[in-house]
Order: structure tokens, then C-alpha cells, then sequence
């Protein structure tokens, strides 16, 4: 086997070098002239050469292309469906997240609202209807065994739901502030003029006994007026949206729209009698001592 | 069994009737449910177990509703009663004959109601028959004929009738 010497002697490779150094300078130092004609000399050649040339890489062009279409598609339609059950997935958490934040919200208004007006409130969940047709009613999941009795009232830091009528050891029926057989003892804020809050039959409530000389007018707020029932003073009730006054009549009336909105409540406060603060207390009034 | 039976259904009825129903009402209107059943355990089974079983889901529905007990229990029971003695006296009952008459039958007994509980004066007679009394009888009348009609195709209920009668 012939080897190639590539000990070559020092004054030969010397000279290969500077050889291969002026090669390349002469390249690039060449006039442009000159390189075409060496472009032109060696076309031939590459004409030769592209034949082949384009013949694999039309090869490869097509076997990219059948892979790219059909071999390579397998994994985008697994990739696809991957895809599709990650995002049905996100978005059923993303709805999950947003009920929760919406409860959370809900929870932490009732919360604060629970600490800074009522302390001794029990918090409730709706969890029914009315059996009946003839009374608007909800069902709590609290009864008497959680404290619960007869005529506490319920709200929401929105305003008042109504007031419990009926209870078991486990569950309160709370009479709804819509419902025309109930009533509530209310105030207008702004004359500070007081009547009585019952429901109607269109699911709404009014205001009677209203002085006829009181300046109510519509916009005005209705709140509780904490002289009976089991509500404190100044919740809110409704909204005035017309007054009626007749003839000859010695009070007038006036239509609410109720605060909150009994076919949306979800969760309610019970107020606890004993929490309500009496009259003097409410005022700061101080204490006689014996 | 019967009693086993009956069991379930006032347990099983009460939570449909509060949660279920609340959520598929026509006009704000529901079936009564209770109604239903006890017309028919009247008619099938006969007056003391019409009886028996709507005083029991008069009382147990009066839990979870503003209406009183006396008004609940008395109207359930009457109309068990009243329909065990109307099964004693027909031989073959359609599901035709069966909707008219829970459509009759409903009707007056939603007429009673406004009276025994002594509703609000903006409930009177006129807004109870039309808001609530007419569109519950043909709820009560078509989910009870759709019961019946079903029994009726696949049970021979004649059979069931005058054994459950022994």
C-alpha cells in the first residue's frame, strides 16, 4: 500500500504554503474580468452536476412533502387532539376558577359585611324552593339546631331577603319580602317617613300607610326601621319606582323595587334577635346607673 | 313493601318538588307532585291508603313551605280519600277519564286553598284561578295522565288494582 509521505522536507512545505497563500490572495485579488471567465470555464460542469443535484433534492422535496402532509400529520392530529382535550380541559378550569372567584367575592363581601354590622349572624345557603305555588318562599339548609326561630330576618349585604316563618332542626323556610303575605316595617330614608313593606303579586313590593303630606318621590331608598320584626335599622329594602296616592285616601302608597333579588340569592345572613342592638345602643346612649 | 314503598316516595317527592321543580316551572307555576301521587295511590291502592298517604306528604311537603300544617294535611288527605273512594266505584279507567279528572279534581282543590289559608287581598279569587289554580291542574293533570298512561301500557293495572285492594 502506497502511503503518502507527509513528511515532506522543510524547504517543501515551505514552499507548498507561500504557494497555497499566493493561490489565494491571487483569488481574491483577481480582476472581476477574470473570474468570469473562470465562472464561464467551469458552467459545464456545473450544468453536470445540477443534473443529479436536482434530481435528489427533487427526491427529497417529494419525501419531505409526503412526509410533511400524511407521515408527519399522524402526530399533528394526536397533537390536535391533545390539544383540543387541553383546552376543554382549561376550559372547564377556567369556569371552575371563575365560579370560584365569583363565590369567593361573594363569600368575602357577606363575611365582612357579617363582622361589621351584624356579629352574631349565622350564615345560611339556600338550597330550595317553595313546595307550593301559593307562597314565595326559599329553603335555608340551617334550622334550630343552629339557632334559628321564627321571624329572625334574613338578608344579604345587598339588602333585605325576608324573614323565616317555619323552621325544622335542619332547614328554615324564609318568607320572601315579594311575597304579598308578608310585611316588613320600613322607612324612607330621606323624609324619614315610616310605613309598612309588603310584596305584591307581580313579585315586586310596596310601601303603605305613607303620610299623605310626605314628599316621596321615585329614587327615593326604603330601609328597615328597626322598630319591629327581626331586622335592625337602616336595611336597605328597596327603591321607590312610583307613588300612588288616591283620592280621598288617607295614606299613600308607594311601588318598590326590592334591593336584592330573591330568584339570584344563593346565600344569606340570619339575623340572631339577640344581636339586634336596641335603640339606645344604636345611639350611644349612655346606661342609667341603679 | 307497600309501606316501604310509600316511604320513598314522600321522601323522594319532597326534594324533586322543592329543588327540581323550582328550576322547570311553567309561568312560575309548578306541579304539585303530591297531588299527583296521592290521586293516583288513591285510585290504585284505595281510600285508606289515599288517606294515609296524603296526610303524610301533606305534613312532610307543609315542612318545607309557608303553608300550614291543618291546610296541607287536610287537603292531601281528603283528596287521597276522595280518590280511593272514585277508584272503588270504576271497574276500567282510561288515561283519558284520569286526566279529566285530576284536571277537575285539582282545580277545585286549588279553589279551597285561597280560602283555608287566608291569603294576602291582592290574592283574591279572580288572580288565583287564573295565575295559579288553572295553569297547576293542567300540569297536574298532564304529568299525572303521562304516570298513569305508563303504568297503564306496561302493568296490567286492573290486576294491581284489586290486589293492592285485598
Amino acid at each position: 500500500m502506497r502511503m503518502v509521505n507527509l513528511r515532506a522536507p522543510y524547504n517543501a512545505r515551505r514552499v507548498a504554503l507561500v504557494l497555497a497563500v499566493i493561490l489565494v490572495l491571487g483569488f481574491l485579488l483577481l480582476p472581476g474580468q477574470l473570474q468570469s471567465i473562470f465562472q464561464q470555464v467551469g458552467s459545464p460542469l456545473g450544468w453536470i452536476i445540477s443534473w443529479p443535484l436536482q434530481a435528489v433534492a427533487g427526491i427529497h422535496d417529494r419525501i419531505a412533502g409526503i412526509w410533511g402532509r400524511y407521515v408527519d400529520l399522524q402526530g399533528v392530529e394526536e397533537e390536535n387532539q391533545q390539544l383540543k382535550r387541553e383546552l376543554d380541559l382549561l376550559k372547564e378550569q377556567n369556569g371552575q376558577l371563575r365560579e370560584a372567584s365569583v363565590a369567593t367575592e361573594r363569600l368575602s363581601a357577606l363575611l365582612e359585611f357579617k363582622k361589621q354590622v351584624l356579629p352574631t349572624s349565622v350564615a345560611a345557603q339556600v338550597i330550595g324552593r317553595d313546595t307550593g305555588n301559593w307562597y314565595k318562599t326559599i329553603i335555608l339548609n340551617k334550622g334550630a339546631s343552629d339557632g334559628l326561630q321564627s321571624d329572625q330576618g334574613v338578608i344579604t349585604p345587598a339588602g333585605v331577603v325576608g324573614r323565616i316563618v317555619k323552621t325544622t332542626a335542619s332547614t328554615a323556610v324564609v318568607l320572601l319580602v315579594t311575597d304579598p303575605n308578608n310585611a316588613i316595617a320600613g322607612l324612607i330614608q330621606r323624609t324619614r317617613d315610616e310605613g309598612i313593606v309588603e310584596g305584591t303579586t307581580q313579585g315586586q313590593a310596596r310601601l303603605k300607610y305613607i303620610p299623605l303630606l310626605s314628599n316621596a318621590r321615585p329614587g327615593d331608598h326604603v330601609v328597615t326601621s328597626g322598630l319591629v320584626g327581626g331586622f335592625p335599622r337602616g336595611i336597605p329594602i328597596g327603591t321607590i319606582t312610583r307613588i300612588d296616592k288616591e283620592e280621598e285616601a288617607l295614606f299613600q302608597s308607594a311601588e318598590l323595587s326590592p334591593e336584592v333579588d330573591p330568584n339570584r340569592v344563593e346565600e344569606v345572613l340570619v339575623i340572631q334577635s339577640s344581636s339586634i342592638p336596641a335603640e339606645g345602643e344604636r345611639l350611644g346612649v349612655p346606661k342609667h346607673k341603679p | 313493601m307497600k309501606g316501604f314503598i310509600y316511604f320513598a316516595v314522600i321522601v323522594g317527592l319532597v326534594p324533586v318538588q322543592s329543588v327540581v321543580l323550582s328550576h322547570v316551572s311553567l309561568w312560575g307555576v309548578k306541579p304539585d307532585l303530591g297531588f299527583v301521587a296521592v290521586c293516583l295511590v288513591g285510585l290504585i291502592a284505595g281510600e285508606l291508603d289515599g288517606l294515609l298517604v296524603g296526610l303524610a306528604l301533606g305534613w312532610a311537603m307543609s315542612l318545607f313551605s309557608a303553608q300550614d300544617l291543618i291546610s296541607s294535611v287536610v287537603l292531601k288527605g281528603t283528596v287521597g280519600f276522595l280518590a280511593g273512594l272514585a277508584g272503588r266505584q270504576v271497574v276500567y279507567l282510561s288515561p283519558v277519564v284520569l286526566v279529566i279528572g285530576l284536571l277537575v279534581v285539582s282545580c277545585l282543590a286549588g279553589l279551597i286553598a285561597p280560602f283555608a289559608l287566608k291569603l294576602n287581598a291582592q290574592q283574591d279569587w279572580w288572580w288565583a284561578t287564573w295565575t295559579v289554580v288553572l295553569p297547576q291542574a293542567c300540569l297536574d293533570a298532564v304529568i299525572g295522565g303521562a304516570i298513569y298512561w305508563l303504568m297503564w301500557s306496561r302493568l296490567n293495572i286492573e290486576q294491581l288494582m284489586s290486589e293492592s285492594r285485598m
